[in-house]
């Protein structure tokens, strides 16, 4: 009995000394580059933070994905020294930020279109921004108004802190309230998810999710391609972005991180994604 | 005395019901879920496995990768062949850039041979006329004219045996002519689109070509590394889904169109079936254990590797919550039993208690945000632990008090009466006498810790990140890991095994800390039994 306490007392020492040991090695510890912000961004994020483990083995690149209007309030807490946001920042935001001393600079590394997605089994190739508007409004509900099959529709939305959100709500939908009978998913693959199980539901996901098992569809007569969401002509096509503190330091990692879209490799990595590099050649 | 019979019947049935009900559910629920992600463990594995383990992890032996990746490769070359050869015939305009070129070129050469003046234009004028006929044939949608403009075009091959910049005009007429045999020129801009879709499967399938750069990401750089993954991709190869309208007003109905089929007639219609039958020989499936998934990193985003930082991540942030909580909860349980007494405040304290074990854990979360991460500067594993050990350390107070209250007044009163302290009474015969009840309210804060995402999301944990160094780093943990590959990036929908090998990697964590948990709890009770 008695040596049996001795052995879990001395256990307790050491674990007590371990936490010590660790303790220390705690403070003296260094931060590397934080990255946080859109889910839509964050496979960019993902790839450049591996493009830059090969070309700087010693710098340590976090990268979080919650949500863009997440990516902003860690800038402004000094949460994170870049965030990526799929919309531009609210001038809530921006006012917030510079009472806190933050001044978000802005740098579009990339292009991406909002495409509106049907079950693959849906007859329907195009609709305007009227008819989604109404279909989210709750005003059509069923496929057969639109010339469709007899099915009831299954409106899928973002919910609504994300960028992709704001997007479709404000070039698609024109700001209108969403009906009550919206379901609302939290990121891309759940919004692809749920469209390509259900096939009397209509969603929006952005470009790079669109494979076989889902059905992007023209909108307002345009289909959604590199082409016409790099020049603008696709409704819902929106620029992605970095934010930082004011303008990286020059030479900085931050500020290497901040133009890697510009190199060949970083192009490469977004059209690898599926996303539009910014080029104007 | 029925009556009470049939109720005690009753009872009986439908405890042992429900209890069969909780097993059945548990089974149901877990089962596909540890099925499926046993999937990331054990599979059968591809060359590309292979080859992605030895460039990412440095597996394997070099000369046997290289010797496998060598009789791979020279299976896949005259499938590559065939496919070029018939995809030159239908890019026509890569083709006539190419024969002016060529024809540049071979004035240039001419020039510079110093060839005399009159043979010089002479040679130049054929040259300039095969030129001519190529480019129109290549141009024309015309099929016999196709046909006949190139067969004038290879007879005058005779003309220019010795000359080695004009064999290419040559080169060029045969394949084309071998292609325009097959198809319509007509329908050439069919068969372009055709084709593009084939060659994206094919990049899918075999990833990128020996001969092409290395695409910059690893998840672009091999082709389908498991074997379900390449019968999931050889169908997009051989098949084309496409969806028609059956009945007008009906819901579109999906076909498979064998691609076969719609090549039928040209060079690549065996080509199918070729790489339907060598399949086998050419990703050579092998059945593989990869135990050290649990213990791998991954590649950003988690397209390929294990779950290893993960598995730390959790086994760190859940003990330091536990090593928090546990002395805390047990020192706060036995003051409220035997020290505080029954007043008022003891009630309120209680009520407050009983109310923080049902607050949402997102709350504790924000808590966290507000509290630790500024406290520490920043949000780190310590941060995460004890927004963690705050969020069970209710549950374990409750379970402790319930335990220590139970002990019977007996052990105390004899304690108190041989003379020892209020103190050593606690330490040496209510505790060890109430470790079994306590330990449960440990065992169910344990898992709780373990599998609890919302108060560690904002607090320390990340989704991609390097191995912690010390407490004052962030770290990945299984739960937000599961969380970030569901909203993040396509990893659920192209390699979902990766998906279901964390979630199963969380489920056998917790079970393996339970089972560790309830191993020493029934040491403790035999010990209190007394054999």
């Amino acid at each position: 009995m008695n040596t049996r306490f001795s052995v879990s007392r001395i256990g307790w020492v050491g674990l007590v000394i371990g936490m010590l040991v660790t303790t220390q090695a705690v403070w003296s510890a260094e931060g590397g580059l934080i990255v946080d912000g859109s889910t839509t961004v964050g496979p960019l994020g993902d790839a450049f933070a591996e493009a830059f483990k090969t070309s700087h083995p010693d710098i340590a690149i976090t990268v979080n994905k919650t949500g863009s209007g997440d990516g902003a309030a860690a800038l402004i807490d000094g949460r994170c020294q870049i965030a990526m946001m799929s919309r531009f920042m609210k001038d809530t935001e921006f006012t917030k930020a510079v009472v806190n001393k933050v001044f978000p600079v802005a740098h579009t590394i990339a292009m991406d279109g909002v495409c509106i997605v049907l079950h693959p089994s849906n007859p329907i190739k195009e609709l305007t921004k009227e008819q989604i508007t109404k279909i989210y409004k709750g005003e059509i509900t069923n496929w057969k108004e639109l010339g469709g099959s007899d099915l009831a529709i299954v409106a899928i939305s973002r919910d609504t802190s994300s960028g992709t959100y704001e997007t479709f709500h404000e070039l698609v939908i024109n700001k209108e309230k969403m009906g009550p009978s919206v379901e609302y998913v939290s990121s891309n693959p759940q919004a692809h998810a749920r469209v390509k199980s259900t096939p009397g539901a209509i969603g929006y996901i952005g470009l790079g999710f669109i494979d076989a098992y889902v059905k992007a569809i023209k909108l307002d007569g345009i289909m959604p391609t590199r082409q016409t969401i790099a020049k603008g002509k696709y409704p819902a096509s929106r620029p992605l972005f970095l934010f930082t503190n004011g303008y990286p330091k020059l030479g900085s990692i931050v500020h290497e991180l901040c133009v890697f879209h510009l190199t060949e490799k970083g192009q490469e990595i977004i059209e690898a994604k599926g996303f539009i590099p910014l080029t104007n050649y | 005395m029925m009556l009470r019979m049939l109720f005690d019947k009753l009872f009986t049935g439908s405890a042992a019901g429900s209890v069969g009900l909780l097993c059945l559910l548990l089974i149901v629920v877990l089962g596909p879920m540890v099925w499926r992600g046993m999937g990331a463990v054990v599979f059968r594995e591809t060359v590309e496995f292979r080859k992605m383990q030895h460039a990412i992890f440095g597996r394997g032996s070099q000369a046997e990768i290289l010797r496998e990746t060598e009789q791979v490769d020279g299976l896949r070359k005259p499938i590559y062949d065939t496919f070029d050869s018939f995809a030159q015939g239908i890019d026509v305009d890569k083709q006539l850039d190419r024969v002016r070129e060529i024809y540049r070129e071979y004035g240039d050469s001419l020039r510079q041979r110093n060839t005399p003046a009159d043979e010089f234009t002479q040679l130049r004028s054929t040259a300039k006329t095969i030129r001519d006929r190529l480019t129109e044939a290549l141009e024309t949608v015309d099929q016999s004219e196709a046909i006949s403009l190139t067969l004038q075009v290879l007879e005058m091959e005779i003309n220019f045996a010795g000359e080695p910049q004009l064999a290419e005009f040559f080169e060029i007429a045969r394949r084309y002519k071998k292609t325009v045999e097959g198809i319509d020129p007509g329908h050439r801009q069919e068969y372009a689109e055709l084709l593009r879709e084939v060659r994206d499967a094919m990049n899918t399938l075999f990833g990128p070509r020996p001969d092409q750069p290395k695409p910059p990401l690893a998840e672009h750089q091999f082709g389908a590394t498991r074997w379900d993954l390449v019968q999931r991709d050889v169908r997009f190869l051989l098949y084309d889904e496409q969806w028609v309208q059956e009945t007008p007003g009906q819901p579109l109905q999906k076909k498979l169109i064998p691609r076969k089929q719609q090549f039928a007639g040209t060079e690549l219609e065996g080509w199918f079936d070729q790489i339907e039958l060598d399949l086998k020989s050419l990703f050579r499936p092998r059945l593989r254990i990869y135990w050290q998934y649990f213990f791998d990193d991954s590649t950003p985003g988690h397209f390929f590797g294990g779950v290893g930082p993960e598995i730390l991540g959790t086994l760190l942030l859940t003990l330091l919550a536990m090593v928090v909580a546990i002395p805390l909860g047990i020192i706060s349980a036995a003051y409220l039993v035997e020290y505080g007494g029954d007043t008022f405040i003891i009630r309120i304290i209680r009520t407050c208690i009983n109310t923080l074990a049902g607050v949402p854990s997102i709350v504790f979360g924000l808590f966290g945000l507000a509290f630790f991460v500024i406290l520490f500067g920043r949000p780190c594993i310590l941060a995460a632990a004890m927004t963690l050990a705050l969020l069970v350390l209710p549950v374990i107070i409750r379970a402790s008090e319930e335990a220590i209250r139970a002990v019977p007044s007996t052990y105390k009163e004899a304690s108190l009466s041989l003379g020892a302290g209020r103190f050593r009474t606690f330490m040496t015969v209510i505790l060890p006498a109430a470790m079994p009840g306590i330990l449960t309210g440990i065992i169910l804060s344990l898992s709780r810790a373990a599998g609890e995402t919302a108060p560690i999301l904002f607090t320390g944990a990340v989704f991609l990140g390097p191995m912690p160094r010390s407490l004052l780093d962030s770290t990945r943990a299984l739960p937000y890991g599961v969380h970030g590959i569901a909203t993040g990036d396509k990893v659920g929908m192209t390699m979902p095994h990766q998906q279901y090998g964390m979630v199963m990697a969380l489920i056998v964590l917790v079970l393996l800390l339970n089972f560790l948990a309830i191993g020493i709890r029934w040491r403790v009770s035999k010990k209190l039994r007394g054999y």
